[in-house]
């Protein structure tokens, strides 16, 4: 009689216990997948500035940069020094 | 009191028995469909870079924006609101969302999520957005050749997309969730489908140098008013291209009209042409390699006009009189051309010009991609023969000029040609022995320096090539008409040539039309770029000795 009552307080706890596992494990998971879905976002973020880095490198916009806003040009044949063969 | 009760009791429980034996299934699956889903794991597709590592294609996230018409309720201000941001017009919103018999309309496909999360702010019931990929291309116009692009759904139709597109799309993955009250997925229902990210491709093309010769087209095309132009850029080493660009282009990133228009076509190696002078530097050595000429033997080309049999007077630009085999290909005369392959056997010069790469493919394997034709050789008459000797009655691709003059680049050796970057050495196929292809060289080389060629002159570099003027086939069938085609095949530099490029004008008409005044500056123009940012040392120029010291500062700051 005391023994099954033992047993039945003990079945009480492991069963609390499994459902707190449980509960543990879904909201972990949960917290896992939201994570996961971070880093796919940040992956795309990754490329979109990639992109855009792309662009602000471009050869084109570059070269405007230089003659329009700095007054670059190339340098003449004269202007250029030979340092070695 | 006590009966009612009982019997509403009664009530109570035959309806909660019957839902829950009798209607079971049904109420579970509906429950099911509320916390259970299927989701796409999305595999990335993979990008598309220069041999510099530089982003050439890459996909990035856009949202679909769609409706569900019979489900949208709305006012008249929301109605204004989402037509401006659509930038539709109101009758074409309305006559979109008046499809009662459909559940799913497209109101805006591929747009930026900035855009999308404004118009899902309205909160207009029935109107959702869904994310997708889209391909971005960074080198626009310039690129757009070689890279080619997708289709809406994200499959490449064209170029290099095309070409790779099962090594570049990955597989897409599956999973099947659980989820609570909130949309947060809270467990696993069955084993996960992983995804598998498509591959980077790394292509041999430098953006820089292809920047510089879509650059170098664009102006030689607009100057002599030309229908189009094409360059083609190669590692004489290695066979690989590094820059392939036709203009007028399309930018692969504006709307779907483009990708349609007529000028998608990579004329590089879609397009076959008749080379004309182009190609006396393949019959040329053919020669040379028999022994039955020497750049130093003399050929009387008379007076500019020279009849094979009773069909054909093959003509110079210039009388000539008696000149050398040098002199023939630096002066560009037909009729020389034409003496020099009397003396071969058409099955000989044949399979010469098989060996060159003729009516075979590169080996670059872009979709779509022409050999041109080479007749067998018990189809020519005599006039074929002569014909072939200065580039009419046989056609190729610009690339395939540009192959075959790989062979005067290393010494008798062909190199396949490739679009990706490769490590190693690439062993290629010997057309000629050295002793003719160097003899080659040094003629093509007088080319640029006496002969017709002075345009395509690099500053401290010595410089090879041909020119090639030819005449277009009438349209109409029949003869030819008034139209041309310039190009220019050249190395540089010569002293160990690292690169060979090939250009073509088609139909300038004005400021000239001759290879050496329309394609030769392209040449130069590019060839000079190439060399420089590639610190190609200088082999064309006599350095006297430095008459001062002098110092030089790299740097302003060093000072």
């Amino acid at each position: 009689m005391r023994l099954n009552l033992i047993l039945f307080l003990v079945l009480i706890i492991f069963a609390l216990a499994t459902v707190n596992s449980e509960h543990q494990y879904r909201k972990k998971y949960s917290k896992l997948d939201v994570e996961n879905k971070n880093t796919l976002e940040l992956r795309d973020e990754t490329t979109k500035l990639q992109l855009e880095e792309s662009d602000k490198s471009g050869n084109e916009r570059i070269e405007q940069i230089a003659k329009k806003k700095l007054n670059m040009r190339n340098p003449t044949n004269e202007e250029k020094v030979l340092l070695s063969k | 009191m006590i009966l009612i009760l009982l019997i509403l009791f009664a009530t109570l429980f035959s309806r909660a028995f019957y839902l829950q034996s009798m209607q079971k299934e049904f109420l579970q699956s509906k429950g099911g469909d509320i916390s259970n889903r299927n989701e796409k794991l999305h595999a990335f597709r993979g990008k598309i870079l220069d041999r510099n590592n530089e982003l050439l294609a890459a996909s990035s996230p856009v949202e679909t924006v769609w409706a569900n018409p019979s489900d949208v309720i709305m006012n008249k201000s929301q109605k204004n609101r989402l037509a401006l941001l659509l930038k539709m017009r109101k009758d074409h919103l309305d006559e979109r969302l008046d499809k009662k018999d459909t559940n799913h309309v497209y109101l805006r496909r591929q747009i930026a999520p900035e855009l999308a999360g404004k118009i899902m702010a309205l909160k207009i019931p029935g109107i959702y957005s869904e994310k997708n990929y889209r391909r971005y291309y960074p080198g626009k116009e310039a690129m757009a050749h070689v890279v080619g692009f997708t289709n809406v759904d994200g499959d490449g139709i064209e170029g290099i997309e095309l070409q790779s597109n099962k090594f570049l799309s990955g597989e897409h993955g599956f999973r099947k969730v659980l989820k609570n009250r909130k949309g947060n997925v809270v467990d696993d229902l069955q084993d996960i489908q992983i995804p598998v990210d498509g591959k980077d491709v790394i292509l041999s093309v430098d953006k820089r140098l292809q920047y510089a010769s879509y650059k170098a087209l664009e102006k030689a095309v607009e100057k002599h008013a030309a229908l189009s132009g094409s360059a083609v850029l190669i590692d004489a080493k290695t066979g690989e291209v590094l820059a392939m660009s036709n203009y007028p282009s399309f930018n692969p990133n504006t709307s779907r009209s483009s990708q349609r228009s007529e000028y998608i076509k990579n004329r590089v190696v879609t397009d076959i042409f008749e080379p004309g002078s182009t190609l006396k530097p393949l019959t040329v050595s053919a020669a040379l390699k028999n022994n039955s000429v020497t750049p130093d033997t003399l050929i009387d080309t008379a007076k500019g006009f020279y009849r094979v049999g009773k069909r054909l007077t093959v003509r110079d630009t210039h009388a000539n009189g008696i000149i050398t085999v040098k002199e023939i290909v630096q002066k560009s005369s037909n009729i020389g051309t034409t003496h020099i392959v009397e003396g071969l056997q058409a099955k000989y010069l044949w399979s010469m010009l098989n060996d060159f790469g003729l009516g075979a493919k590169t080996g670059i394997e872009y979709p779509g991609e022409v050999t041109g034709k080479v007749h067998h050789y018990k189809e020519w008459g005599e006039i074929e023969r002569a014909t072939i000797s200065y580039g009419y009655g046989i056609s190729s691709t610009l690339i395939q000029l540009a192959q075959a003059y790989t062979v005067f680049a290393n010494e008798g050796v062909i190199k396949p040609i490739t679009l990706f970057k490769e490590e190693g050495i690439i062993i290629g196929k010997r057309v000629v022995d050295k002793k003719t292809s160097n003899e080659m060289l040094a003629i093509l080389e007088s080319v640029v320096t006496e002969g017709t060629a002075p345009y395509a002159q690099v500053n401290g570099y010595r410089v090879a090539g041909k020119t090639g003027t030819a005449k277009k086939p009438n349209p109409n069938g029949g003869g030819y008409g008034k139209n041309y085609i310039g190009s220019f095949v050249g190395m540089a530099p010569v002293s160990n040539p690292r690169f060979i490029l090939a250009v073509m004008i088609d139909e300038p008409t004005i400021d000239g039309y001759y290879g050496g005044v329309v394609a030769a500056p392209v040449f130069s123009t590019i060839m000079s770029e190439a060399l420089k940012l590639y610190s190609i040392p200088q082999d064309g120029i006599e350095f006297d000795a430095p008459k001062e010291q002098k110092m030089v500062y790299l740097n302003k700051y060093d000072e």
